[in-house]
């Protein structure tokens, strides 16, 4: 019991801040009464019930049948998960995969922990889902073309979920409706057990060693995948009470220092962690971090002088001129005018920007001085990073790219997101301009975009542009196929932040102005956040399907999550034309992506529902 | 005409300082229907001006006008000496000098009430942050609402809502406020707090322009009280000749439909 009571919310922690305490659950109908009310409520609705529950029944048998029909060889998928998830990333190296994923559990910890995530579940609800869950299994063991004594296992698992269920139920009483559990807790419990079953439970250990299939049903899986596994959960586990522990100190900080910590992870894991720069240690010292200095303060120097209040026009010169230096640059790499390292293009260009905004943080010394320190930080983030991409990587990989399988699939998942969300909103607010040139630019960029099929763009990017380019200029397949998907994606994207700023009602602009706000100030806090929040439902389908249909990828040559499943498995001589047991496999690993995104963003709408009515 | 007449109402001592605004033969267009018709007005420091008029008569077009959420067509308008034209700079000074205040309070309902009020200070005025949040604190204080700065607008009731408007104008320290029927979207029983920050207001000599159809607020707080209909004035005067002693017919049948 003192067990129990540890893990009973004490809304003293500030779970649900507005209550002294959490209210018990409504009481449930007896289950004679909800099958009345919800199933047989008529006689047209009892016809229903019977219609799909027959065809329910059926689609279950159909799919049970399938997966432990004897035909099936789940040897090919359990052989090569690791070639599912990374294809052919050197095992000797195998650890920087494990700390990337560590990287992400340490990150995931701190977040729930730092934003007290979760709900509040009641006994009951929880007493419920083993009840469900261990009936469906019940359910599954009788449909399933099993032998009698496999059936009987099943039976007997299926018995003792649901007499868990049963025991809470009724060992609780009436308080099961009282005794709430985060459900955080819940999340750790499930993946405890799964991960400790990998220490108990014999699932078999099958690899390809050397080109030979090793298969062994009758082993516990191997120590390589479990030992990861476990310190993984752990790591997630500590962190988050770690985040919770700081959740009341420092929070807003911590907060900040996460989320930029969430934005940098993907470059990070990417570039420095996954593909192990072999650093030129001459040249960073020579130049790499010469030129970051020499960009850091000379730059830091011209903001801070810009941003000097009362500047006025000068100051938009000065940015007017940086800008067209910026671009100059980018022309000139494209005829080839003149030689300068890409992140010094980019640098000039990011300096350009920051000037533009420089006059918003015009006044007393340190508001002049966080745009100082904002660009310092920047130029040190954007350097690094350049420096480490630009460097040969130490790996030895096979092909054009040394990511593949999941891990491709969301390396240009992430990527194409977080590229062309900021494309998509500037180009909802330029079709919603009042110029003229960027109302046009923007409308027939999309319009165009719309109307081409995806996977034309990305055959477009990943064949044809390369012929065009300017001798010396390479373009990895996986960059074009980033480029050309960003490009595409913007578009709908934009569409969906266009539907939003429609929504953001006259008033609130007129107040903006009546406040004396600039236009860029207007857009920038009152109108865009309104209207993203508007735009959560259509910019998570966005995601969600961008996720998904990077896998048009295998079609032009990457070797996504699909391309492995589809063609490299079935091509091994163990297990030649496999294909169906991959396919079921990898759709369950997009959908496990896809509905957490869903989940995600229902929790995010109810959030910033605050105060909205 | 009768605008002279009623206008030599008006005592000298307040004839006697600044001019504030100063609306000079203002015409306004919607397409070819015109909404402001040759409006001329001087409202000086710290006076108290109520607009009344029925609805459509272009009232709320003219204070619009005044602060260019509206551009006018004809005429001239001067805000404390600076002339409203295209130039952005005269527009950014004087929206910097004008709070307005709306039937609909336009709170922006994704900021937190402190977050609304120190927005325009921090932004535009450049105020640091803990100044700003400490004004907003006095002015939330002053329209008597100090333990609602961390909710959502969405979470206060309407007069509230309306009372953080206010404040939220007065952060950036105008020298005149506009009003454009504050109390009109508000239920009866809020309507009272609402006026009272406004009466308050007025005590402490800010310039303010309302338009309302409050006529106890017009009759007890006007200095002077400007008559509009069909995108003209027809009548200004005192609140006492206003309601006593009106010269045109059309004011009369106005406060005659009205009280
Ligand atoms: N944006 C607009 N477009 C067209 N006509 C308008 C617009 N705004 C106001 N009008 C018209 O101008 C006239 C004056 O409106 P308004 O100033 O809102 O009147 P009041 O505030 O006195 O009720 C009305 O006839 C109204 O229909
Ligand atoms: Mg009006």
């Amino acid at each position: 019991m003192a067990a129990v009571e540890n893990f009973v919310v004490n809304t003293d922690e500030g779970l649900l801040p507005q209550a002294d305490a959490l209210p018990p659950e409504l009481p449930s109908l007896p289950p004679g009464e909800w099958m009345k009310k919800n199933l047989f409520s008529s006689p047209f609705s009892t016809i229903l019930t019977f219609v799909f529950g027959a065809m329910a029944l059926a689609a279950i048998n159909v799919l049970v049948d399938f997966i432990f029909s004897d035909e099936r060889n789940w040897t090919a998928p359990a052989t090569n998960l690791r070639l599912l998830m990374t294809q052919a990333y050197p095992a000797d190296q195998y650890i920087r995969v494990w700390v990337s994923v560590g990287l992400v559990a340490v990150l995931t910890g701190l977040s729930t922990g730092l934003w007290n995530a979760g709900d509040a579940l009641s006994m009951k609800r929880i007493s419920m889902w083993f009840m469900t869950g261990g009936s469906f299994v019940a359910l599954v063991a009788l449909l399933a073309p099993f032998d009698s004594g496999r059936r009987t296992t099943w039976l007997i698992l299926a018995a003792v979920v649901v007499g868990i269920g049963l025991a809470i139920w009724f060992g609780l009483g009436e308080r099961r409706r009282s005794i709430f559990v985060r459900s955080i807790y819940v999340v750790f419990g499930v993946l405890g057990a799964i991960i400790g079953s990998l220490w108990v439970v014999k699932y078999g250990n099958y690899a390809l060693a050397d080109g030979e299939l090793v298969a062994d049903p009758d082993a516990l899986v191997a120590p390589t995948t479990r030992i990861p596994w476990t310190i993984l959960l752990a790591i997630l586990v500590g962190t988050y009470f770690i985040g919770r522990g700081l959740a009341g100190k420092v929070a807003a900080l911590l907060k900040a220092i996460v989320m930029g910590a969430w934005l940098l992870a993907p470059f990070i894991i990417v570039w420095v962690i996954l593909r192990d720069p072999d650093l030129d240690w001459d040249h960073v010292i020579s130049t790499d971090i010469p030129m970051a200095l020499a960009f850091g303060f000379g730059g830091g120097l011209i903001l801070y002088a810009l941003t000097k209040p009362g500047l006025g026009e000068i100051g938009k010169i000065v940015a007017g001129v940086l800008l067209a230096v910026a671009a100059f640059n980018w022309v000139a790499a494209f005829f080839g005018w003149y030689p300068m390292l890409q992140k010094a293009r980019l640098s000039f260009l990011f300096l350009a920007i920051f000037a533009l905004a420089a006059a918003n943080f015009a006044g007393d010394r340190r508001t002049r001085l966080q745009l100082v320190w904002g660009w310092l930080g920047f130029m040190a983030v954007v350097h690094y990073m350049a420096t480490m991409a630009n460097t040969a990587s130490t790996l030895e990989i096979q092909g054009d790219f040394f990511l593949g399988g999941l891990s491709l699939t969301l390396f240009i998942a992430v990527l194409t997101l977080m590229l062309s969300f900021p494309l998509g909103v500037l180009l909802a607010l330029g079709r919603t301009s009042r110029m003229p040139i960027f109302r046009v630019l923007s409308t027939v960029y999309i319009e165009t975009i719309r109307g081409v099929p995806l996977i034309t763009i990305l055959f477009f990017f990943s064949v044809i542009i390369p012929i065009f380019l300017p001798s010396g200029m390479g373009l990895s397949e996986t960059a074009a196929i980033v480029i050309g998907y960003t490009l595409f994606s913007a578009a709908y994207l934009a569409e969906n932040v266009r539907g939003g700023l429609q929504a953001v009602r006259r008033g609130q602009f007129e107040a903006a102005d009546a406040l004396g706000l600039t236009g860029s100030q207007r857009t920038g806090f009152i109108v865009l956040p309104q209207a993203l929040r508007v735009s959560i439902p259509p910019l998570v389908g966005q995601a969600i399907a961008t996720y998904k249909e990077t896998s048009l990828v295998s079609i032009v040559g990457g070797f996504d999550l699909t391309r492995i499943a589809d063609k490299v498995i079935s091509a091994q001589t163990d297990f030649l034309g496999v294909k169906m047991e991959n396919l079921l496999i990898i759709s369950f690993i997009y959908w496990v992506g896809a509905f957490s995104m869903s989940k995600y963003s229902q929790k995010l709408e109810r959030r910033l529902g605050v105060g909205e009515r | 005409m009768s605008i002279s007449d009623a206008t030599t109402a008006v005592s000298d001592e307040l004839a006697a300082r600044d001019d504030m605004i100063v609306c000079t033969g203002v015409d306004k267009w919607y397409g070819d229907f015109q909404a402001l018709k040759g409006v001329t007005a001087t409202i000086k420091e710290q006076e108290v001006v109520v607009v009344l008029g029925p609805s459509g008569s272009g009232k709320s077009t003219w204070i619009r006008c005044v602060n260019r959420l509206e551009q006018h067509q004809g005429g001239t308008i001067v805000v404390d000496g600076v002339e409203l034209t295209n130039d952005v700079r005269n527009i950014e000074k004087i929206r910097s000098e004008v709070g307005m205040v709306f039937q609909q309070f336009n709170l922006f309902p994704h900021l937190t009430v402190l977050d609304n009020i120190t927005l325009a200070p921090k932004w535009v005025k450049k105020q640091p942050k803990d100044v700003a949040e400490e004004n907003a604190r006095k002015l939330l204080d002053r329209v008597g609402i100090p333990e609602q700065a961390d909710k959502y607008p969405g979470q206060l009731s309407g007069g509230q809502q309306q009372r953080v408007a206010i404040a939220r104008s007065l952060a950036m320290e105008p020298r005149v406020m506009l009003f454009d029927e504050p109390t009109s979207a508000l239920d009866p029983e809020m309507i009272k707090e609402v006026l009272d920050v406004m009466k308050e207001l007025a005590q402490q000599g800010m310039t303010m322009v309302v338009v309302t159809h409050e006529m106890g607020f017009a009759r007890e707080v006007a200095d002077r009280i400007i008559f509009m209909e069909a995108g003209e004035i027809v009548e200004v005067g005192t609140p006492e000749h206003f309601f006593t002693n009106p010269t045109e017919d059309r004011t009369k049948l106005f406060l005659s439909q009205i009280l």
